[in-house]
């Protein structure tokens, strides 16, 4: 036990000055006592923070140099925004897909939504032949996307809870093509109508069969 | 258990716990940590045992926070959870994403079970009571011979509706929720510690000797170490310099008051309120008996059954508004979020948590040797004081987010002068880096 004789307080520790007023401790500690407190770790490890600084001087150069050629050179078109729009999205991948802790099914909802935006972007300033992102992307995403999810839910039962939601979530979107069919906005019929189908086929077996884990999670995630 | 009486899967956040989810930061992290230390060594295996064993018994713990379209809720959480090795961090941020989405933490180190809560979760209050079962599982493990006296809540008994439900909502009165303006409060002021670290000092003095203090003042432990704290304060922060515009502002102490006292609730979540002490410092000729009589009197105007019912029904009043429940969460985020910056923790000086006397049952007592108390100090409230009492073992604990410790010096320096021996405990921040 050592002792401070400004404070006059008492204090079990193998350090050599007072926690009150920084002055010395008088007295002699047991080393064989260990501190109350434990000692400083470094837990917060930035991650790859070479790396990232390496990818981030890439990224912003390339997007310079794309811009500057693409703007000193101009052949009409703006055809620099179309790599440029690949790199932003492999940020969104790097991001979103793999540096987040969010559930995988979040991570592709999420990912294959800003895929399908970027696509269509591109299709509707770009390209000979327009429509391609709404008539075959689009819904061949969502198909895809639904497909994924649905088996992944499918193998890892436990973890339903947390991604009926997103599952929901796409099967809403895959709604869309079809309705944009209807409205003659998309040309050619069958990714759409395959991916309605598919979307209809894995609602209706949720409701079917997890009647109340649907509703439960409607519950949730509108209560007022 | 039978599946027929499983417990609800997903709980609303009570009235209290909305807040903390906006508004905690790495800074401002809205946690708080209550610490048992045994008179044996721990032992991990078993301590993770009972964890494991109690979780089950508290489901309001065994959560995740998630949000949807109106409001946040928690979700029962299917991850497994474990305890850790007590780290250099106090009361550290508890982001949702890490910790398998679990909102509290169990540490162990040699002879200490301490838990970290955050803030959403559970008060003091909800949260002894969990630390409280937690330890006697662990004893159970541990082969000792102790029975649970109606004191603790055991892994065998059922989780009924009232300790989950949100006590707030039982006892609001819509006609008594009028709002009453308040002044922004002195702060204390200091060089911050960097790395968001958290500096903790723990005096241990006699409980007798401090209530006979008390009681020769005739006031209360609280209202005794509210006012001590309020002179330490004014001696190093204020006196000399009162003509300074920062120190016209008022000295608050923020006292949380544990309402299971006041109303017959058994609620394990948030249900607890706060009286304030309040006093423009900015004479030179403050005396220690006039700042103890005007502490006793604006604690007692502050317990008051009135006087507590309208601060509780004052916050919940937000929550019945029909217009506010329909607005989408991420709005009502950012409302939450500028009403907080704009009046919620610039309007107290420092909080001071006393947990009070923790009884076990007669058959632990044995076992345990002391116990204690700390809550997190982040941007504005720099100095925070936790207080705990176990046999005659009277812990008061400071954490701090600055180097400087005047107030913490001063303040033991008095209480020895009292003739209490003190002994200091701490967590030597300054050699942290």
């Amino acid at each position: 036990m050592k002792t401070c004789d400004k404070c006059h307080i008492s204090i079990e520790t193998n350090q050599k000055y007072c926690p009150l007023c920084h002055q010395t401790l008088k007295g002699k500690g047991d080393p064989s006592i260990p501190e109350v407190y434990p000692e400083f770790v470094a837990t917060r490890r930035e991650f790859l923070p070479t790396t990232k600084k390496i990818l981030l001087f890439l990224t912003i150069t390339s997007i310079i140099i794309l811009l500057s050629i693409n703007l000193f050179y101009p052949d009409g078109t703006l055809w620099s925004f179309i790599p440029i729009g690949g790199i932003l999205y492999f940020w969104v991948v790097l991001r979103y897909g793999i540096l987040s802790k969010q559930n995988i099914a979040f991570k592709m909802a999420f990912l294959t939504t800003i895929l399908i935006a970027i696509l269509n972007l591109i299709d509707q300033n770009y390209g000979t032949h327009q429509g391609w992102a709404l008539d075959y992307v689009t819904p061949f995403a969502l198909l895809a996307c639904n497909l994924a999810i649905s088996m992944i839910m499918w193998i890892k039962r436990l973890n339903y809870r947390d991604y009926i939601f997103y599952l929901l979530t796409i099967i809403v979107f895959s709604l869309i093509p079809l309705i944009l069919f209807w409205f003659n906005v998309i040309q050619i019929a069958w990714p759409s109508q395959t991916a309605f189908a598919l979307a209809l086929f894995i609602l209706l077996f949720i409701i079917i069969f997890f009647p109340k884990s649907i509703k439960d999670e409607i519950k949730k995630r509108f209560h007022i | 258990m039978n599946n027929n009486n499983k417990y609800r899967e997903w709980y609303k956040l009570d009235n209290s716990a909305k807040i903390f989810p906006e508004v905690s930061t790495r800074k401002e992290t809205n946690t708080f940590r209550v610490q048992v230390v045994l008179k044996e060594v721990v032992d991990p295996d078993l301590l993770q045992q009972a964890t494991d064993s109690i979780l089950e018994r508290y489901p309001m713990f065994k959560v995740r926070l998630k949000t949807g379209f109106f409001w946040r809720y928690f979700d029962y959480n299917s991850m497994p959870f474990s305890i850790e090795p007590l780290n250099h961090m106090v009361c550290g941020g508890l982001s949702p994403k890490d910790n398998n989405g679990y909102l509290f933490k169990v540490f162990y180190r040699h002879n200490i079970i301490a838990i970290e809560v955050f803030h959403s979760l559970a008060d003091g209050g909800g949260a002894y009571m969990f630390l409280k079962s937690i330890i006697y599982e662990y004893f159970v493990l541990k082969g000792y011979d102790i029975s649970p006296d109606n004191m603790i809540l055991t892994k065998d008994s059922l989780p009924t509706i009232e300790e989950y439900e949100d006590a707030h909502a039982a006892y609001y009165d819509p006609k008594n929720h009028k709002h009453m303006p308040e002044k922004k409060a002195f702060g204390i002021k200091g060089t911050p510690i960097s790395g968001d670290l958290v500096g903790l000092i723990s005096g241990t003095v006699s409980t007798k000797k401090i209530l006979n203090l008390a009681r020769a003042n005739n006031a209360t432990i609280t209202e005794y170490l509210t006012a001590i704290i309020m002179e330490t304060i004014y001696i190093t922060q204020i006196k000399y310099r009162e003509h300074l515009k920062q120190n016209q502002k008022p000295v608050k102490i923020f006292v949380p008051v544990n309402l299971r006292n006041h109303f017959p609730s058994k609620s394990l979540r948030n249900f607890s309120n706060f009286i304030k002490s309040d006093m423009v410092m900015n004479r030179s000729d403050i005396t220690f008996e006039e700042i103890l009589d005007l502490v006793k009197k604006q604690f007692k105007l502050g317990l008051q059954k009135d006087e507590l019912i309208r601060k509780m029904s004052e916050n919940f009043a937000f929550e019945k508004n029909i217009f506010l429940r329909l607005t989408p969460f991420h709005l009502k985020k950012f409302v939450m979020k500028l009403g907080y910056s704009l009046m919620g923790l610039s309007l107290n000086t420092m909080s001071f948590t006393n947990i009070g006397r923790v009884d076990f049952p007669e058959s632990m007592i044995p076992y345990i040797d002391n116990i204690s108390a700390a809550v997190y100090s982040g941007k504005f409230n720099t100095l925070n004081l936790g207080i705990a009492s176990f046999g005659d073992k009277f812990k008061i604990t400071f954490t701090r987010s600055i180097i400087e410790t005047t107030i913490e010096r001063e303040f033991f320096r008095k209480l020895s002068e009292l003739g209490l021996d003190v002994e200091i405990e701490s967590n030597y921040v300054e050699v942290y880096q």
